[in-house]
């Protein structure tokens, strides 16, 4: 009974997997064959790059490329330190309106970012920063979701481990360094893929902030193939939505043990 | 001696650099149709920054025109808006509203309003003015047109120069270019008058051919409720319903173009910004004509048109002004709609040599342009977002069997009626 339970698992899994995996099959098949080919699925079309070469050439996307890795990595490893050190003070330390201050931060997670475009836009003008990289990061690197499963995961650490390197006469960031961060690798790999997905994903904070060729970043540049009033040319589109997920798809090919891993373990599903 | 040369020497200079500084000139521009529109545009701009040093024309490309929309509108809030800005004609009742954009009337000469301004189609112009003072300046303008399959009209044993004139002309070609299978399934339909998205548009060009209107001219008040459009929406329902000519349900607007491609359907109406796509990808021989109507001819413009933002200094006006101008020219006109296949909307464009030579290879462009004579406004109101969306659920319902036509329009008009009370 036990193996067919376990049987009819997988066949689901495999069933699930490849609904999932659809799309990207589609983009792929659309991408390499001619225009007269996009829903006729024969096995023998000639294969052509030719939407590779007309996507590629209808915007910058070598420097896109370029302004998306530096936008992902600055927002990334700024919410690494903000939320690493804020989720430590709530975990480990008392002070006054301790909770209060935490669900003000909570309330965050509640208000769409959209909502507040034209507030974070004026903010930017205030620091002279629009149409620049870090006129994109700045709204999102106080993440409350960041310090939330941070806080989580720093509270799991026993306060055994925390007395014993004070008494060995460790500073709070020593032990925040040697201890805590250690110790919550798994959370921060797995919130570090949530954060880069969704920021790799973001379209329109980064249009409005941004003007020029040198500060665009992947997303925007691919809002270009969407034509709404002539009809999507699938070809070129799917070409184009390949370049453009192609690096993490790669990346997540590469990192998969670690992140399914550390997901299982940190307890973000 | 020397020293008080050196003194006006170097005062001449610091003054002369700082008359001949260059404008900077933003304007944000949607990409709504295929064919290199982006490359269009970003080549004028860096042709007019050649040919006017003093200007340097900076072309922001910005998405959608929902997007473009947003971000025009949080620029201008927070008080950098650009210039000027290509963005769909029929927002600008909520343009004014929001004080972002100010009549081209201000800055011109009443010379260049007779001559200039009169020079436009007056179809494109009347989703421009608002009483009296033009707030758009045409640009990317399109209207819906007939495409057909020669190849199937030939098959069908009908005449392919001789495409459908009226709504019945239409339907009993439709009938005979549908093509059942020894199983009773439909291999090729008849038409396709696609109903996702935006239905709204085509649908007004029905109502226009059944010699209706849809709305007023001031944005306050809509006819959607008129036997006109009542009975409009009752002949596109009978289509794929009691006709059977086209397929049933939903029609998705971006996947139409390929369905005409793949002989799914033998005719079809969509804009005129696919025509470069049809062009390049149609694997048959194939014709453009007017839009069949109920009673006469008739369809809506569409598209976007050039805004000025209220937020500019006299100088930046001029300078946005001799700019669009240029842009409106024949000579950019021509390359415009041979990138995109958007209707040049000058008369001028069409007499010109460049124009006439490519008519002479490609002539399709000029049917849209003679079906502007036939043309009315798309459909255009104050708090425009909310209208459209009740205007396009009461037809998608319709279109799906939900509801009948006349109580879905019913409906929608009363529920709009509510919201443009205020207005008037």
């Amino acid at each position: 009974m036990y193996s067919f339970y376990k049987n009819i698992n997988i066949i689901g899994a495999w069933l699930l997997g490849f609904l999932w995996l659809l799309p990207l099959l589609y983009a792929i098949w659309a991408s390499i064959h001619p225009i007269e080919y996009q829903v006729k699925f024969d096995l023998f079309a000639p294969l052509t790059l030719y939407n590779f070469e007309n996507a590629w050439s209808q915007a910058p996307f070598a420097r896109y490329m370029f302004n998306t890795f530096i936008y992902v990595t600055m927002t990334t490893s700024c919410q690494f330190i903000l939320c690493s050190l804020t989720a430590f003070a709530f975990a480990r330390y008392e002070f006054p309106f301790k909770n209060i201050l935490f669900g003000l931060v909570l309330i965050q997670l509640m208000i769409n970012p959209e909502i507040i475009l034209i507030e974070n836009y004026k903010t930017i003008k205030f620091l002279n920063l629009i149409d620049t990289i870090p006129a994109i990061s700045l709204p999102y690197i106080a993440s409350a979701f960041g310090i939330f499963v941070l806080r989580q995961a720093f509270k799991t650490v026993p306060k055994e481990l925390d007395d014993s390197a004070r008494i060995d006469g460790a500073g709070a960031l020593r032990i925040l360094w040697h201890v805590y961060i250690p110790l919550s690798i798994p959370t921060f790999l797995a919130y570090g893929l949530v954060s880069i997905s969704y920021h790799w994903n973001n379209y329109l904070w980064p249009l409005i902030i941004t003007n020029s060729e040198e500060t665009r970043i992947l997303n925007v540049g691919l809002a270009i193939f969407s034509m709404e009033e002539s009809g999507i040319e699938w070809a070129t589109i799917s070409a184009g939505t390949l370049m453009v997920t192609a690096p993490l798809i790669i990346a997540f090919i590469i990192f998969q043990r670690q992140f399914v891993e550390s997901f299982a373990t940190s307890g973000i599903k | 001696m020397n020293i008080i040369k050196l003194v006006i020497i170097s005062l001449t200079v610091v003054i002369t650099s700082l008359s001949v500084r260059a404008i900077d000139l933003e304007f944000y521009f949607p990409v709504a149709v295929g064919g290199g529109a982006a490359q269009a545009i970003e080549k004028f701009a860096e042709d007019y920054t050649k040919l006017n040093p003093d200007v340097n024309v900076k072309a922001v490309f910005t998405g959608s025109y929902t997007d473009t929309d947003t971000k025009f509108l949080t620029a201008c809030k927070s008080g950098t808006a650009p210039a000027t800005s290509v963005m769909i004609a029929v927002t600008i009742f909520k343009y004014i509203d929001e004080e972002c954009v100010m009549a081209w009337d201000d800055i011109l000469t009443q010379d260049e309003i007779d001559n200039w301004i009169g020079g436009f189609y007056p179809a494109f112009m009347a989703n421009g003015q608002v009483d009296g003072k033009t707030y758009g300046i045409p640009f990317q303008r399109s209207t819906p047109v007939l495409y057909y399959n020669k190849d199937a009209f030939r098959a069908a044993g009908l005449d392919p120069e001789n495409p459908p004139k009226t709504w019945d002309e239409q339907l009993e070609v439709a009938k005979k270019l549908t093509i059942k299978d020894s199983d009773g399934n439909v291999s090729q339909y008849g038409i396709r008058i696609p109903s996702a998205g935006f239905p709204y548009w085509l649908f007004s060009a029905i109502v226009y051919g059944n010699g209706g209107k849809i709305m007023n001219d001031n944005g306050t008040e809509t006819y959607i409720n008129s036997p006109e459009a009542i009975e409009a929406l009752e002949k596109l329902v009978a289509l794929s319903t009691t006709e059977g000519v086209m397929r049933p349900g939903i029609l998705e607007w971006g996947s139409t173009p390929q369905a005409f491609f793949e002989g799914q359907t033998a005719m079809m109406w969509t804009t005129t910004g696919n025509l470069t796509n049809v062009r390049n990808n149609a694997p048959f021989d194939w014709g453009v004509a007017f839009i069949p109507g109920i009673k006469q001819f008739g369809a809506p413009v569409g598209g976007g048109n050039f805004y000025l933002s209220i937020d500019t200094t006299e100088e930046e006006q001029q300078a946005t002004k001799d700019f669009v101008k240029w842009i409106t020219e024949p000579k950019q006109s021509v390359a415009w709609t041979k990138a995109t296949g958007y209707v040049a909307p000058r008369a001028e464009t069409w007499e010109s040599d460049e124009m006439k030579e490519f008519l002479k290879e490609f002539p399709y462009p000029a049917v849209a342009r003679d079906q502007l004579e036939y043309a009315g406004p798309e459909f255009s109101t104050y708090e425009q977002p909310k209208t459209v969306s009740i205007f396009n659920r009461a037809l998608e319902a319709a279109v799906a069997g939900e509801k009948d036509p006349k109580t879905a329009l019913l409906e929608a008009h009363a529920e709009i009626d509510k919201i443009l009370k205020d207005y008037r």
